[in-house]
């Protein structure tokens, strides 16, 4: 019996798809029709030839927004008291107070402004000509030859620059937030601490009060240099703090580097990139340390908390060398990374940054 | 490919995350990121930034409206259909452009012998160039290994039209490569 053609089925029969009296059918059907015969080798080769795709490993920059995302709209949890009665009309006014914060912070459709400095930037894949607009969640982009100046509310202001890809994550008054997924952007914020912040695959930029540029390629390889003000690179829990004239790399799942001086010497500067990223030892650490002049404490200060517990001792001579420790500060706490101890020599040493 | 049970995100997985569990999020996503990837990427004639757009959008999606996944069907297949309106959405809004990125179709690893490579970029063009109801129905079958009722869930549409349309799209596969079939057999 010649039944019609089984062109739709024939994906179906070779990877086992179809029901076995189906199956059986369109082999009966095939045994009589050549056309379906050849059709079918086809089909078998089509399927054979994505064997040539090989599965791709998604960068590391995709996870950045989303985990930005997931903080802002997780639950908070709801404690677990006997007295739920209460703990439920407490919850009920306080979630009215979060709406009613939230509709009088943010405002509805509440945009920024976007200028176009060179070429065709776009914003939501659409190109600006002049000026546009930009929201939350909006991604603008700029090429090779485009560039691009978005105003962020009433804090400041940042570039685009050329190759860049960068997605607006929140608005709000209390909360500034952009993701570099790559490329580069110039921050200028006058505005208190923490209120403006970029999220890339190796960490967050947090200001302190501040102007900066920022770049990062998709996998998190990049490079923070402020120019005014403070600027703190964090990355689970890891932290480096980056005045004016100092720079600071970054790596994937690294975070920041130790931040050093522009104007440090050479040679300090390579031994510090051996030592915080190829986990060079002794040797790189000797340089660092010969190298040092009194504003590159910034370094050591960061460095007493990332080497090795037995090196710690050699960090902290060389910058008790190098300018009086203050008296509030004892070796022994130091080395024990006591936190309030490192933060009192930071403040004194800041004077010298 | 992957067998779907080797992989299945476990229910308290999924129950952790509707309760906002950071952690059990980030094992959510890396479970499944590469595929939603490379799905985007070959649907997007292998440009990242599309892709990586793609992805975000469908793991914030799957983030808000993980509490609405009551489990009657597969997690994969919910998470699918998600990746299956995304690149469809972003298909319709962008322009048939059928060029393969740079990126893409730069020769292949040194290890890649140059016939490979040769042969690597003409099936990513003929994938590429195949219509976007066949591309995806393709990108997700070879990738996800789903079976064809899951398909039907996550395209929306009849078994037999998902038996159709892998029928057709390899058929124009093979017809693209036609050069290619004698070296491969």
């Amino acid at each position: 019996m010649f039944t019609s053609h089984i062109s739709g089925q024939l994906a179906a029969y070779i990877d086992g798809g179809l029901a076995p009296r189906k199956a059986r059918q369109a082999e009966l059907h095939m045994e009589q029709c050549a056309s379906c015969r050849v059709e079918c080798d086809q089909v078998r080769f089509g399927i054979a030839v994505l064997e040539n795709l090989p599965l791709v490993e998604a960068p590391d920059g995709v996870w950045a927004s989303i985990e930005v995302a997931f903080e802002e709209s997780r639950p908070r949890q709801t404690p677990v008291v006997g007295q739920w009665r209460v703990v439920f009309a407490v919850s009920v006014v306080l979630a009215l107070v979060v709406v009613a914060y939230w509709v009088a912070a943010r405002p509805a459709g509440m945009r920024w402004e976007v200028v176009r400095l060179e070429g065709s930037p776009t914003v939501g894949a659409k190109p600006i000509r002049g000026a546009g607009q930009v929201g939350s969640g909006d991604w603008i982009e700029t090429d090779g030859r485009s560039s691009a100046t978005v105003k962020v509310g009433e804090i400041g202001s940042v570039e685009v620059e050329p190759n860049t890809r960068v997605r607006v994550v929140a608005m709000r008054p209390s909360e500034h937030r952009f993701a570099l997924l790559r490329g580069e952007i110039r921050a200028k914020i006058s505005a208190p601490p923490r209120l403006f912040f970029v999220d890339t695959a190796s960490g967050t930029a947090v200001d302190l009060g501040c102007e900066y540029a920022l770049n990062t390629d998709e996998d998190g390889f990049g490079m923070l240099r402020v120019t005014k003000g403070w600027v703190s690179f964090q990355f689970k829990g890891l932290e480096s703090l980056i005045p004016a004239g100092a720079s600071c790399r970054t790596r994937p799942r690294a975070g920041p580097g130790i931040p050093y001086f522009d104007d440090a010497p050479e040679n300090l500067k390579q031994a510090l990139e051996r030592l915080a990223f190829e986990k060079a030892g002794n040797e790189a650490l000797d340089i660092i340390l010969d190298e040092a002049r009194v504003r590159d404490t910034l370094t050591l200060w960061h460095l007493l908390s990332r080497v090795e517990a037995e090196d710690r001792g050699r960090v902290y001579d060389r910058m008790a060398a190098l300018t009086p420790v203050p008296a509030r500060v004892s070796r022994e706490q130091a080395l024990r990374l006591d936190h309030e101890t490192l933060e009192r020599w930071k403040e004194e040493l800041a004077w010298t940054w | 490919m992957v067998h779907l049970s080797d992989r299945e995100i476990s229910a308290e997985i999924i129950e952790a995350c509707r309760l906002g569990d950071r952690d059990a999020f980030r094992a959510l996503y890396d479970a499944y990121k590469d595929r939603v990837y490379s799905i985007s990427l070959y649907f997007f004639h292998g440009d990242p930034a599309a892709a990586s757009d793609v992805s975000q959008q469908v793991f914030l999606k799957l983030m808000t409206r993980i509490g609405q996944f009551r489990g009657d069907a597969g997690f994969s297949t919910w998470l699918y259909r998600l990746v299956v309106n995304a690149c469809m959405d972003a298909a319709r809004r962008s322009k048939p452009d059928v060029t393969l990125s740079e990126e893409f179709s730069k020769p292949g690893s040194p290890e890649e012998d140059y016939a490979r490579a040769q042969m690597a970029n003409s099936v990513r063009a003929a994938v590429s160039a195949l219509p976007p109801r066949f591309r995806i129905a393709v990108l997700l079958r070879y990738f996800e290994d789903l079976s064809y009722e899951q398909m039907a869930e996550a395209l929306d549409c009849s078994m037999g039209t998902v038996a159709s349309r892998l029928s057709r799209g390899h058929k124009i596969l093979a017809e693209r490569l036609q050069g290619l079939m004698g070296a491969k057999k």
